[in-house]
């Protein structure tokens, strides 16, 4: 499969991180979500952590452009995100998993992701192998013809990440994808990881531990909408120590950070 | 796009509206009221568009339908987070909804044509600017009824939508009254009632009309598209401006925009050869039917010294129009039956002979019907028949004229009647010239 390569996707990147904020606010209704978070994030895999409130789908959906930053500032590749920024040039680098995955529920698996490769204004005659390969990498190929109201949740998940893959996204942005997928699936999700991480930036949010050491590159964890942590799956599990809850390094290494971070906030 | 466009054309409403459309067009054309659209092209055309008062509800509905999918499958998170603007967005979703309606309207269309295009033959320019509007107001229908949909994404926006938009159809002649030019100008389906076989649609009349309901579309396609209350104010705009421009193009004589006749469709069409037998333009395709009985008139009518040679239609329209007066002409009124042939050939004779004792417009002692009746009938040897306009009484009286007539003397006869249509011509027709009574 051949296509031409246009002169934007060989330019050497000029920016150091593709996803960068500083002192970032964002806001969720009127709460504070994201309060102040620092956050520098280059090619590879992300796992994204934290407790339920601490502002992850927020953080998220600041990061897709779906919600303006309060304060602060944003940079997505290489360019700032705020109130006036022309967002179509950025927008075009991303994928975007939302937790609640939207969909036309009669188009078919094709047809959808056909679609969201048009409004990621991808080029015409990039699109139908795009859209094959984003349905094969998923494990998706045999439904692809398929009706997406048809598709049990697991298949739902893939169809959800063919769409936000197919572009080839530089950030891609994947809020709980592995909801819904069986064991074998999750197995076969952590490889395809692995593989996208390669040459983009991939943040992935979810509340297994297990999946994040064994396939991520990175660990960010966050409470509270503030930076706890960010290091290597290994550094994550020197953290904990025999006293703290998990049943794996990683788990004990997640509540001994936790525990520290929730002591000296409390001070 | 256009693959987009198919997706759309397959997986949105647009399949089921058009469909929804053209099975409830053809059922309307058909079985509605009878078929009353088998005189011509110009008929079917304008029958369609009076049909539209249940079509563009429905239109409204389907697009008040459509735009809920959006809100319904909450889609917005995930499109918020993709470059193409909404304005690009809507754009394959706004092209289906109006091809849908577009083709379930022309279906419809074509379930008339079928039925008619073996009898009709005139087909003026205007009926494709009648058909164009009907168009128009359907897309703009199904646009206002997305750009609703999407600003009140309820499930009963639809229903109540389209009850509105009947509503609305039905009001505007009441409300417009006694400006009738006004209602033509915002309602697609006023004088389109039962269209007469010389009717048609002046050019500036469609164009009026055409001017708003592109005015409409314009703004529901902005409203569908916006993303700001701005550009919802201003959408106003072509809404204000098309009122106003259409209100300017449509005639302001009620008399002008209201019963137009085509000159064209009422002008003669003749026979070539002899005796002339003439119809009007619309019923071209009957004239090969009305030739022999019109001739077989003009046989019996040889009886009468000086009686007419020709046949024409009555080309009289309403109010005030009619055909120039010749003696040597008889009239027969020529219509269509619901199959497009000639309703009721086997009358025709009897009608040309009864038309031979016909008197000059504006005459003030012209032959009775009964007299006219009994002549005629002695002239063809028949016993008058009533025609469903006639009243009994009346229809006795013929039929004692045509006795009394029977009786006389072959020349006694052949004289009154003579008589009966010399003073018919000369419009001084006297009371008991049939029974030999005159006083």
């Amino acid at each position: 499969m051949m296509r031409t390569v246009s002169a934007d996707e060989t330019a050497p990147t000029t920016h150091p991180w593709a996803v960068h904020a500083q002192e970032l606010r964002v806001r969720a209704g009127r709460h504070l979500a994201v309060d102040g978070l620092d956050l520098a994030l280059g090619t590879g895999v992300h796992g994204l952590l934290g407790p339920n409130g601490a502002g992850k789908t927020t953080l998220m959906r600041a990061l897709a452009t779906v919600v303006k930053p309060a304060g602060g500032r944003l940079t997505l590749l290489g360019e700032a995100v705020d109130g006036r920024a022309d967002l179509r040039r950025v927008r075009r680098g991303l994928g975007y998993l939302p937790q609640q995955f939207g969909f036309y529920p009669r188009f078919t698996v094709r047809e959808f992701v056909e679609y969201m490769a048009w409004l990621k204004e991808m080029p015409k005659s990039a699109v139908p192998g795009a859209v094959q390969r984003a349905i094969d990498r998923v494990g998706l190929t045999a439904k692809a013809g398929a009706r997406m109201k048809t598709l049990s949740g697991g298949m739902l998940r893939r169809a959800g990440i063919a769409q936000a893959i197919v572009n080839d996204p530089a950030v891609l942005l994947l809020d709980e994808p592995t909801v819904g997928l069986d064991p074998e699936q999750r197995l076969d999700f952590r490889e395809l990881l692995r593989d996208l991480g390669v040459d983009s930036c991939v943040l992935v949010s979810t509340h297994l531990v297990e999946d994040v050491v064994v396939a991520c590159t990175d660990v960010v964890l966050i409470n509270e909408g503030r930076l706890v942590y960010q290091g290597t799956p290994d550094d994550l599990m020197t953290q904990g120590g025999q006293g703290d809850a998990g049943d794996s390094p990683a788990e004990r290494g997640y509540s001994a950070l936790l525990r520290r971070h929730r002591a000296e906030a409390g001070r | 796009m256009t693959r987009i466009l198919g997706i759309e054309l397959r997986r949105s409403a647009a399949l089921g509206s058009a469909l929804a459309l053209a099975v409830a067009g053809t059922l309307l054309l058909f079985f509605a009221e009878g078929i009353g659209f088998s005189t011509g092209w110009m008929q079917l055309a304008m029958t369609q568009r009076l049909y539209l008062a249940v079509l563009w509800p429905l239109a409204l509905a389907a697009g008040a339908w459509q735009a809920r999918r959006e809100h319904r499958s909450n889609v917005e998170e995930l499109f918020g987070s993709t470059p193409r603007p909404r304005a690009h967005r809507i754009v394959p979703t706004v092209g289906a909804m109006g091809v849908a309606v577009v083709g379930g309207y022309l279906a419809m269309g074509i379930a008339g044509a079928l039925w008619i295009v073996s009898t009709a033959r005139y087909f003026p320019a205007a009926v494709l600017a009648v058909t164009a509007v009907g168009v128009l107001a359907l897309v703009a229908a199904v646009w206002v009824g997305l750009a609703v949909g999407r600003l009140l994404p309820s499930l009963v926006t639809a229903p109540a939508l389209g009850i509105a938009g009947l509503a609305l159809l039905l009001l505007i002649p009441a409300a417009t009254r006694p400006r009738g030019w006004l209602a033509l100008v915002f309602s697609p389906i006023y004088e389109m009632n039962m269209p007469d076989a010389y009717a048609t649609v002046p050019g500036r009349v469609s164009a009026a009309q055409a001017v708003w309901l592109a005015a409409l579309a314009v703004a529901a396609v902005l409203l569908f598209a916006s993303g700001g209350r701005r550009i919802r104010v201003a959408a106003l705009l072509p809404l204000v401006l098309g009122a106003a421009l259409a209100v300017t193009v449509m005639p302001h004589q009620n008399r002008f925009v209201t019963d137009a006749i085509d000159p064209v469709a009422r002008a003669l069409v003749c026979t070539d050869d002899q005796p002339r037998v003439c119809v009007s333009r619309v019923h071209s395709g009957l004239l090969a039917e009305v030739t022999p009985k019109a001739r077989e008139a003009l046989t019996v009518l040889t009886k009468l010294p000086g009686g007419p040679t020709e046949v024409h239609e009555d080309t009289t329209a309403y109010p005030d129009v009619y055909p120039a007066w010749r003696e040597d002409v008889a009239l027969v009124s020529v219509e269509a039956g619901p199959d497009g042939h000639v309703l009721e050939p086997s009358a025709i004779p009897a009608e040309v002979v009864f038309g031979a004792f016909a008197s000059p417009p504006g005459c003030e002692k012209p032959a009775g019907w009964p007299e006219r009746v009994a002549a005629a009938s002695w002239l063809t040897g028949r016993e008058p028949v009533a025609d469903e306009m006639s009243d009994p009484a009346m229809l006795d009286s013929a039929v004692q004229l045509w006795q009394s007539l029977r009786q006389l003397p072959e020349a006694e006869a052949q004289k009154r009647v003579v008589a009966l249509r010399r003073a018919a011509l000369s419009c001084s027709v006297d009371e008991g010239l049939l029974t030999g009574n005159a006083r």
